[in-house]
């Protein structure tokens, strides 16, 4: 890896874990208020059966806001955006199934959900947005040691034992 | 410094470079392993709670004169076709349609043609600072229970030519009990049927139900027990009229 390569990314990783996290906190955040609503936008996307739909409309919020913290401070980083890859990937590829079988819904992804009007135009957009914040996850994925974390206090590196 | 001591130092330092990598896989693992429980247990005891604060109360008392689908019917049961509309008290969209196929719909009622069935749910409470949708919708129950179909049907008509703005706290219960002593119910009755919550559960339970028979949003119409597809280019009227005069034609 180049040296100026090697300076940034723990910088970069920093930026996507404050960005990434703080969404999950925020779409988690804006969705427990109404637990309801939350169920029924799990229900509209039609793709699980109904025994595991409450269950997911209830626990995912709770998820969402945890792994945001978790990023956001820097602990168990690589676990933390593991989840975070895998959640999207599977919202993505809901997202992406309710457009082409022509459902016209709001995604729910910050609170809401249900039918939408003008749902076809967001779709391509939600999906763009999904798909840049699964790239900062990866990034955390492979390499999950960034400046000011948890993890650096918690776990120190080889480098800084030996030094 | 001798060659034995650089090797000496250099196994020295190899084995300490062992044992931090060790110590930090056993750290790694460790704080992997009880974060991973902490979010376990968070997220068990968030389905725990939120199913608790969404009780849809399967045995909860439905107000008297509702279907079996929750929902209120007016016109003869003799009338060839059947309307089914979804509807939310909060939704603008509805009052829009009321106030456009309203009255096409009850001179249908009034010829005889159409029985429609008012399945009223309640899933726009964010768009008030008060759950409105779910308080209106309750006060609507209070007065159907109290005076029947009829001052349900005016009460449901105060409600739409009343409707607040959204993001609004919209009407206050005790304005909703006006509302509904000006339809014809007992003031009184209805506010104690408010105040006890009497049909909260009812409110939530129509509105899952709606939800799982696959109505996301409102205005939901159905003729004949088709969903009507109301396209951007017809007038609404236009095309709920064609749809009722062709299931009456049919018969």
């Amino acid at each position: 890896m180049p040296h100026a390569l090697g300076r940034a990314l723990p910088w970069l990783g920093l930026l996507a874990r404050l960005v990434v996290g703080g969404v999950w906190i925020a779409a988690g955040a804006l969705k427990l208020p109404d637990p309801a609503e939350s169920v029924r936008a799990v229900r509209a996307y039609r793709l699980l059966p109904e025994a595991f739909v409450p269950s997911v409309g209830y626990g995912l919020p709770a998820l969402e806001i945890a792994i945001g913290l978790l990023l956001v401070a820097g602990l168990a980083t690589r676990v933390a955006a593991g989840v975070s890859a895998l959640l999207f990937v599977l919202f993505i590829v809901g997202i992406a199934s309710a457009w082409g079988r022509g459902l016209q819904i709001d995604c729910g992804c910050f609170g809401g959900g249900g039918y939408a009007a003008d749902a076809a135009s967001k779709y391509p957009w939600e999906v763009a947005r999904d798909t840049g914040l699964l790239l900062g996850s990866v990034l955390l994925l492979i390499w999950p040691r960034t400046r000011v974390g948890l993890d650096g206090w918690l776990l120190p590196d080889v480098r800084s034992v030996e030094g | 410094m001798s060659k034995e001591d650089r090797n000496a130092t250099e196994r020295i330092k190899a084995m300490r470079e062992q044992q931090a990598a060790a110590e930090r896989r056993r750290r790694t693992l460790l704080v992997g392993g009880i974060v991973a429980l902490v979010v376990a247990a968070i997220v068990g005891i968030a389905i725990a709670v939120q199913s608790g604060r969404n009780d849809v109360a399967v045995g909860s008392t439905a107000p008297a004169g509702v279907t079996a689908d929750n929902g209120i019917l007016r016109g003869k049961d003799s009338a060839p076709v059947s309307v089914v509309v979804y509807e939310d008290f909060q939704c603008p969209v509805c009052r829009a349609f009321e106030q456009n196929v309203g009255p096409t719909v009850t001179s249908y009622v009034d010829k005889g043609t159409v029985q429609i069935e008012y399945r009223p749910i309640a899933f726009l409470d964010s768009a008030s600072t008060t759950n409105y949708s779910s308080r209106a919708l309750a006060t609507a129950a209070c007065a159907l229970d109290d005076g029947g179909p009829s001052v349900f049907q005016k009460l449901h008509d105060l409600l739409y030519v009343n409707q607040p703005g959204e993001g609004t706290a919209g009407l206050s219960d005790a304005q909703l009990a006006d509302l509904a002593a000006q339809a014809g119910a007992n003031k009184a009755a209805v506010t104690s049927c408010q105040s006890a919550g009497t049909y909260d559960g009812w409110v939530s339970r129509a509105t899952d139900q709606a939800s799982k028979d696959g109505v996301n949003g409102t205005p939901t119409y159905f003729v004949d027990g088709k969903q009507v597809t109301f396209s951007q280019g017809q007038d609404p009227k236009v095309t709920l009229t064609k749809l009722i005069d062709a299931a009456a034609g049919s018969r």
